[in-house]
């Protein structure tokens, strides 16, 4: 008979957020919900009536990891709306920042990834914080990949979490030569930490691949071969940056998505039958519990042609270069397998910029209300902003965000898992929760509310 | 992981113990914090263990600890996470609110709830509004080598000799004070309480401390461009003219050797 | 826990002067710097060296602006640039606002920045307390400080160049302020001198809570007073302003007397640190009781 198991609140991601999972006697989990718990700021109704200038850089403080593509699909769904381009050398700075961002973010995700890895030949986790080597060369260079990313994004971007180079219409400020060339010196070291931390990365990737079990809580869990495996479909608009409603064959399509209930996608009312106390660390939650993920993740969940898709490194690699890794492995490998690209990326950029191109449109109209959208290829997958301006204000503001695409992609990625591995398979998704806004456990009395909202 | 951890190495017996409490934030200020890079090892590995932070470790429910760094504001709507920053004030012996929500609301003073589906989630009030804190480190995002100073302050006030314990009160004193203050930053402060107060002398932190570039000077004075500023009350903050503490600053040089040589 | 100290038992900590390893007078060894500077050239002379040997890559200094005698604070990074913000402006320009822009878009590791005795407060609070300075703080390589009785406005200077001088500000020389008047020089070679009590409503109200005659908290910090017509007085008071100008005088970029062997010296600079502490630390002890029962805010006692 099945058990329903509450983790609550998972943890090395970022935000709050919670797994219940329904398992068998063997402890497989035979439907997983995975939703978050983290309020909902509602960026996407504080920004009507606001200016379109405001707006982007509020839209940034969603979240303090992928803040850039926050920035730059909110400043291009403006710039989209209003129908204004930009000069190519903002362009190129823009690119800069973008893959600056993926360089720091990724290598962060190895920080918070590593402690579910073991040491080859050895039955150790890795902790990264460890002063014992080799692991604290690893966190050096780890720290040192993120210097350079973070120090790159701060010197074309302004700052290096929410950056404030950007704006409509361009950038406020161009790099002058001399910061380029720091830039390209901190690139050529970044792409030989890169190649080390990505060959690295993968061989440990690849030694828990090739292991029959986990510790977790003092016991030895099976790894299935298909840990994180899904069915679901991909989606990125693009290997590197983004593309626009401006773009000649735009990478994305209004038309394709559609927001529904959670209702189709959760599991309904149930009651923690399964605790395990020895759980790292605090236990799950105890037998008991009321759970209720239909009613709690009371979401949008966002479809792409009428289904849930997984977006992030493995979308890209899936849909410009073929990529065919399944499972939670194969994710986290096409992530290490973007390190090297971001400072190509910024290099090539870099050999066009012109330090003294111009950086801000002539004329930047204040818009009509007319739709436009800017998908960024955020570090953990496709960010879609869409808007509406109007005389310089927003009208309407929509924020599709990596993780929320992800939340109902992931949770049919935890069937067949051992639950104790769940976390494993939620953290290859890198996700990033405050950016996904949309989805909140409720108590009690506000229950009502979101039944009506839902109805 | 966090119990192995402890298993495998035992802890430094005088580290303080910091936590990392996220509320309605971004996890920017946590990211500033990390961006300390190889200082930040140097931080765990001699003065302080991370007993929580969800991000981070793998601890989930809040441990008694020296110092909290709470990032983010409360939804008041939220029972679990008013819970949390009530119990976050029992285990902490020092809250330190980081970054511009916590210590001022930041963008979430702009949230009014009607978005789907927690419409009724509208109310977002910065830390102090529900807790006591301690020290402010204001600015969104906070910058890293303040929070760095902030950490080995605490240290030192925490376990260091009477000199050391002396240097920290004194360098704390303004940032608790800045705490006193209240919870409302905006840039109109620097009108209200430097040029109105005539205090302004045109040098130009504000400006420079803005994060969303919406200061300017004309004639030398500052101009607040109030339709781009986001109440993380930085430009205030980092004003000669806010706080300048003659016991201290003058000191600067001796300061930041001492910390550099900390972080060695 | 007591409050920040009151700010006479600062002063007495501190000196007037402030803390200095060493008080020369000194002039640039360059002529083409002499030539355009206002005294004795030392912040251009010191920043050419600093740019030159690669102490610091760029300086933050008060340039020409979109009007007559408005400064700009721009970041030089070659001599040129350096040398077209010579001379003293007298009146505001926001030096600060550049320093974290410098190490952004301009890419800077090592700044020079140069400015009155607040910004040099300004500066120091910045690199201990970087509310919204990130990765500013260790970036700061020569912070030069020029002397500062109080400031002005663009516009007070305008009215007293304009109207108490009758000079359009475009056919305006150079200013100085010395010898207790406040001297206005034309192109056509008029000098005009005012009295210091003319000057005294068109100061910038912010200058009166000043405690910083001489730039305490500088690396290096220079004025004329105390020094010969030609010469500036300067004070170099931290390890690495030492450092700095040790290097500059093996260079032989300075001509120098000890200060002890110039007129006025030491002893006009004492009294005119002294006149301005102790008249602003009057108007701070007046401001905490302005009103009825009501005080105007003190920044030495905490921001609130």
């Amino acid at each position: 008979m099945s058990k329903i198991v509450e983790i609550s609140p998972t943890t090395r991601h970022e935000g709050h957020s919670k797994l219940v999972l329904k398992v068998d006697d063997a402890g497989i989990i035979e439907r997983g919900d995975w939703l978050s718990i983290t309020p909902v700021r509602g960026v996407e109704k504080l920004a009507l009536g606001k200016t379109m200038d405001q707006v982007p850089k509020i839209a940034s403080r969603v979240c303090g990891i992928c803040p850039i593509a926050h920035t730059l699909a909110g400043i291009e769904s403006m710039e989209g709306s209003i129908r204004c381009e930009i000069p190519k050398d903002a362009k190129l700075l823009r690119i800069i920042l973008q893959s600056a961002n993926r360089l720091h973010s990724h290598a962060l995700h190895n920080i918070l990834t590593l402690p579910d890895m073991y040491l080859p030949g050895t039955d150790t986790k890795i902790n990264p914080f460890s002063p014992q080597e080799p692991v604290r060369s690893v966190a050096k260079r780890i720290q040192r990949i993120r210097e350079i990313g973070q120090t790159i994004g701060e010197i074309a971007g302004g700052e290096a979490v929410h950056p404030s180079n950007p704006r409509v219409g361009g950038m406020y400020k161009a790099c002058t030569a001399h910061a380029k060339t720091k830039m390209y010196d901190l690139a050529k070291e970044g792409l030989v930490l890169a190649h080390e931390q990505m060959d690295f990365m993968i061989a440990i990737l690849r030694n828990y691949q090739k292991r029959d079990w986990a510790e977790v809580g003092g016991k030895q869990i099976p790894i299935p071969k298909t840990l994180g495996y899904h069915n679901q479909g991909y989606m990125a608009a693009h290997p590197m940056y983004g593309s626009s409603n401006l773009d000649d064959c735009p990478g994305w399509n209004p038309d394709r998505w559609t927001d529904v209930r959670p209702w189709d996608w959760y599991m309904g009312e149930g009651e923690v039958s399964l605790a395990d106390p020895g759980y790292p660390i605090g236990g799950t939650s105890p037998v008991g519990t009321k759970v209720n993920p239909q009613m709690e993740a009371c979401t949008g969940v966002p479809l792409y042609d009428g289904s849930p898709v997984e977006v992030g490194p493995r979308a890209r690699l899936v849909q410009f270069k073929n990529y065919d890794e399944k499972g939670t492995i194969g994710q986290q490998i096409a992530r290490q397998m973007e390190y090297p690209d971001c400072l190509y990326t910024i290099l090539n950029a870099l050999d066009d910029y012109n330090p003294n191109g111009k950086i801000l449109a002539d004329h930047i109209p204040q818009g009509d209300g007319s739709l436009g959208w800017a998908a960024n290829e955020a570090p953990r997958g496709c960010d879609v902003h869409l808007a509406k301006v109007k005389d310089g204000r927003v009208l309407y503001y929509e924020m599709l965000v990596p993780t929320t695409w992800n939340f109902p992609t992931c949770s049919r990625a935890l069937t067949g898992a051992p639950w104790q591995l769940a976390e494993v398979i939620v953290r290859g998704y890198d996700p990033c929760v405050s950016c996904a806004t949309h989805m909140i456990v409720i108590d009690e009395d506000k229950r009502l509310v979101a039944q009506k909202l839902i109805q | 992981m966090a119990e192995t951890i402890k298993k495998e190495e035992k802890p430094v017996a005088d580290k303080i113990t910091v936590g990392h409490v996220h509320m309605s934030g971004c996890t920017g200020c946590l990211v500033s914090l990390a961006d300390n890079y190889g200082g930040l090892l140097t931080i765990l590995d001699k003065y302080a263990d991370l007993v929580y932070g969800l991000t981070l470790a793998d601890v989930r429910h809040i441990p008694k600890m020296d110092v909290a760094l709470v990032e983010g504001s409360v939804c008041i709507q939220d029972k679990i996470s008013v819970q949390e920053i009530k119990e976050t004030r029992e285990k902490a012996a020092v809250v330190v609110a980081v970054g511009g929500c916590a210590c001022y609301g930041n963008i979430t003073r702009f949230t009014r709830g009607g978005q789907q589906n927690q419409p009724q989630h509208e109310s977002y009030l910065p830390v102090g509004d529900l807790i006591k804190v301690d020290v402010y480190i204001p600015g969104c995002a906070p910058c890293p080598q303040l929070i760095r100073n902030v950490c080995v302050m605490a240290y030192l006030l925490l376990k260091g000799n009477k000199d050391q314990q002396e240097l920290a009160k004194k360098y704390l004193t303004p940032l608790m004070l800045l705490a006193d203050r209240g919870t409302e930053a905006c840039g109109c402060d620097l009108m209200y309480d430097v040029v109105n107060q005539g205090l302004c002398m045109g040098c130009g932190s504000c400006a420079a401390a803005c994060p969303v570039r919406a200061i300017t000077h004309e004639y030398g004075k500052p101009n607040v461009n109030r339709e781009m500023c986001i109440k993380c009350g930085a430009c205030y903050a980092q004003c000669p003219r806010s706080f300048f503490n003659f016991d201290v600053i003058p000191e600067f040089e001796g300061i930041m050797d001492a910390i550099d040589a900390a972080l060695k | 826990m007591p409050l920040m100290r009151h700010s006479n038992e600062v002063r007495e900590m501190a000196g007037e002067l402030g803390k200095y390893k060493l008080c020369v007078s000194a002039r640039s060894a360059d002529k083409a710097i002499l030539k355009r500077a206002q005294d004795g050239g030392i912040v251009t002379q010191l920043f050419k060296f600093a740019l030159e040997e690669g102490i610091i890559e760029g300086a933050i200094v008060a340039g020409p602006g979109d009007e007559p005698w408005r400064p700009r604070p721009f970041i030089a990074t070659t001599v040129e640039e350096l040398m077209s913000a010579s001379g003293t402006k007298y009146n505001i320009s926001p030096q600060v606002s550049w320093i974290k822009e410098a190490t952004r878009s301009y890419g800077l590791d090592k700044i020079g920045i140069v400015g009155t005795p607040c910004q040099m407060q300004a500066v120091r609070k910045g690199q201990l307390y970087p509310v919204g300075l990130r990765d500013v703080p260790d970036k700061i390589k020569l912070a030069i400080g020029i002397f500062c009785m109080e400031n002005f406005s663009y516009q007070s200077v305008k009215q007293l160049v304009e109207d108490h001088a009758a000079m359009k500000m475009e056919a305006v020389k150079k200013m100085e302020i010395g010898k207790g008047k406040f001297w206005v020089y034309g192109q056509r070679g008029q000098v005009v001198q005012l009295p210091l009590k003319v000057t005294h409503k068109y100061e910038q109200p912010g200058c009166h809570v000043c405690l910083d005659y001489v730039a305490n908290l500088a690396d290096v910090s220079t004025g004329s007073v105390g020094s010969p017509d030609g010469w500036s007085t300067v004070f170099v008071r931290t390890r690495n302003g030492d450092d700095i100008w040790s290097k500059a005088i093996a260079a032989g970029c300075f001509e120098t007397k000890p200060i002890e062997q110039v007129k006025p010296g030491l002893e006009l600079v004492t009294k005119l640190a002294t006149e301005k502490i102790t008249k602003n630390q009057k108007t701070v002890e007046e401001r905490a009781k302005f009103g009825v029962n009501k005080s105007l805010r003190n920044p030495y006692l905490g921001p609130k």
